[in-house]
């Protein structure tokens, strides 16, 4: 391969602001300064901006859309980078222009949920130094601060960075105001055959060790709550799985919409074409029936035994305050589960089709992690209080906005510096 | 070293509540803030109804599940049985609130300073308190408590923190009872070391049928309960507390 001609641009579009482009960077920026505002609120005068209180006599719930979506976050950042691991353990080549994607996913949702761990704590900045100081392996929280966010979040910056060297040397070929910075992620690799071996066998190696590294932060995520003897709801062996396999469900969800987001804006057509969809359509179609499973033998257990207050829960959920929550979740599950079984059935997989159904499972794997954390709170108790209630404050809302527009941010920037999508083997970049 | 324990007397208690205000004026605690709180029960159907009272304070468990929890150890089990919180060190995640079966943990969601029951700026106070608000700083709750020397007791420290029952640590190192217990006008709280044989908690539970609120959950409790019985699962509150923080 020889170096380009100078002008010829940078593949996928990097480096060319277009007003598409400005207008989602402007509308991601707008809602991050709500969710500043919203948090500079809290920060003055206390958590009591938000709707959570104290549990028994309070009649609150103390944990809300914050750990709602932390636990969110962390499972879509697992469905990311352990997709990506796994289109190198198991070859599945096909899949091989979405592990970028998928590596960056986890490490913008990682981001995201230690972001909304902080704004839940009451003392953010005592939680930075003495998680540090004090960190004790004993409560199920060290997991979440230790496996998922800062060794997961190690792993897959490591996983993103090795595995973008090849393309960052071929980025690095094309003279452009960038080039710095490809020449330092490409560092020395110039993807002659031998680096190209050497570099696939660490790529392989650092694979196999994400996988269950991976597997088992998300559990810990999941033991947060299934160890949790006094709280009916939580207190139940199948939450790790469930978490687990939720999580990659959000994951490969959300992954599906923005491989279809990036296909357009990316001009990356021909190399996000209808079979990567069909697989991650067939793979989110598996996870989807697993956690159906899962969940339906959930359901069985709290009502088939008959425990007074796990049966009063159950029917809180049911009939009750969050039935609305729940019936919508898991309508949008079954929908979706029609959606993709109706494509593998006739083989027939079309984009849009598959996007929708990315989109359904993640707002019901929303509600699913709200269903998760709040009932047992508020109508959980084991002494007789009286139910409890919990409505999210609109500043709660807004800082939850305010991270999913800090994604978009990131991503879109991201976008406009290095490619999104793999560089095909042996092409020379040309335009895209 | 000594083994605290508090024996609740069922069929003593008559609600009166005395315990909660008690509680509420030594460990200077906020508003809708219950470290004591005494249930006040109904079952059945009228006319068949039963009236019982249930006083909860923490119930400083052997297996305490909030210590369990607690990612930074702010939250501990001291060798005589006492469950406390290090104010200092509490970061706010509230995972023992949640861990708790018992409900016993209250987060300063305000500025416990501006979230008391009198409001000392108020125009109509000033006459009588000659413009001078009291000290809001107590040094006998600020001060530092037990070989670790940490600050434990009393509540209204700081915003974002998790307080809770301490079985009054400031007053039990001085070889006080706790508030509630010298309170109560029928004695129906007893407090003492279940390691000496003479004290009166020892002496009351000795004989005595006893049990402790939610075993199953295997938290192996400190609160022995004489008289009546584990609340069923159709008690309801007479009246429930009217007790949240408004923003």
């Amino acid at each position: 391969m020889s170096a380009n001609a100078p002008g010829t641009p940078l593949p996928q579009g990097i480096g060319r602001i277009t007003p598409g482009w400005l207008t989602i960077v402007g509308l991601a920026a707008v809602a991050v300064a709500l969710g500043i505002y919203a948090y500079s609120l809290e920060a003055s005068e206390g958590l009591v901006a938000t709707g959570l209180r104290d549990l028994g006599t309070m009649g609150g719930a103390t944990w809300g859309l914050y750990v709602t979506f932390v636990v969110y976050f962390g499972g879509v950042a697992f469905g990311g980078v352990t997709l990506a691991a796994l289109i190198r353990l198991l070859r599945l080549d096909e899949l091989r222009p979405i592990g970028r994607l998928g590596q960056l996913l986890t490490v913008v949702a990682l981001l995201l949920a230690a972001i909304a761990i902080l704004v839940d704590l009451g003392q953010p900045l005592r939680g930075l130094v003495n998680l540090f100081l004090y960190a004790r392996p004993q409560s199920p929280f060290f997991g979440t601060f230790t496996i998922v966010l800062s060794g997961y979040l190690f792993a897959s910056l490591v996983y993103l960075y090795l595995d973008g060297r090849r393309d960052a040397a071929i980025c690095a070929r094309t003279p452009s105001r960038l080039r710095w910075l490809y020449r330092l992620w490409a560092a020395g690799y110039g993807d002659s055959p031998g680096e190209r071996a050497r570099h696939r066998r660490a790529s392989f190696w650092l694979a196999v060790a994400i996988v269950p590294l991976l597997v088992v932060a998300t559990s810990t995520l999941g033991f947060v709550f299934g160890l949790q003897a006094g709280r009916p709801g939580w207190y139940s062996a199948v939450q790790a799985p469930a978490f687990v396999t939720l999580a990659g469900v959000s994951g490969v969800g959300l992954l599906i919409v923005l491989a279809a987001v990036v296909r357009r804006v990316a001009g990356s057509e021909d190399r996000l074409g209808l079979n990567v969809f069909r697989r991650l359509g067939g793979l989110l179609l598996g996870l989807v029936l697993v956690y159906l499973f899962l969940l339906a033998t959930e359901l069985f257990t709290a009502t088939y035994t008959g425990e007074v207050v796990e049966r009063r829960l159950t029917e809180a959920l049911l009939w009750g305050e969050f039935a609305g929550i729940f019936w919508a979740a898991l309508a949008f599950f079954l929908l979706s589960l029609a959606l993709l079984l109706w494509q593998a059935l006739t083989r027939r997989w079309s984009i849009p089709l598959l996007v929708v159904a990315g989109l359904l499972v993640n707002l019901a794997a929303i509600g699913k992690r709200y269903l998760i954390v709040v009932p047992s709170q508020t109508h959980g108790q084991l002494l007789p209080y009286p139910e409890g209630s919990y409505t999210p404050a609109l500043g709660e809302f807004a800082v939850i906005a305010g991270l999913f527009g800090l994604g978009v941010l990131l991503i879109a920037l991201f976008m406009k510096v290095f490619p999104i999508v793999e560089l095909p083997e042996e092409e020379v970049p040309a335009g895209a | 070293m000594p083994k605290y324990a508090m024996a609740v007397d069922l069929e003593r208690c008559q609600g009166c509540r005395a315990c909660v205000e008690a509680c509420k004026v030594e460990n200077n605690t906020s508003q809708g803030v219950f470290w004591m709180h005494v249930f006040r029960l109904e079952e059945g159907e009228y006319p068949e109804t039963r009236i019982s009272f249930l006083p909860r304070p923490c119930q400083h468990c052997d297996n305490a599940p909030c210590v369990k929890v607690c990612p930074v150890g702010a939250r501990y089990k001291r060798i005589d049985g006492l469950v406390l919180t290090d104010y200092e060190r509490c970061i706010g995640c509230r995972y023992c609130e949640v861990a708790c079966p018992y409900g016993v943990n209250f987060f300063n969601w305000k500025q416990p300073a501006e979230n008391y029951y009198m409001d000392w700026s108020d125009p109509d106070i000033q006459p009588a308190s000659g413009g001078e608000v009291p000290p809001y700083r107590n040094p006998e709750l600020d001060g530092r408590y037990g070989s670790e020397q940490k600050q434990v007791a009393g509540g209204g420290h700081f915003r974002g923190i998790v307080e809770k029952c301490t079985f009054c640590v400031q007053r039990i190192e001085k070889g006080l009872q706790p508030a509630c217990v010298t309170v109560c006008p029928v004695q129906a709280l007893v407090f003492g070391d279940l390691e000496d044989q003479e004290s009166p908690v020892s002496t009351y539970l000795r004989g005595k049928q006893s049990f402790r609120l939610l075993e199953e959950t295997g938290t192996e409790p400190r609160v022995h309960y004489i008289g009546g019985r584990t609340p069923g699962t159709d008690v309801r509150e007479i009246e429930p507390v009217e007790g949240r923080v408004g923003a």
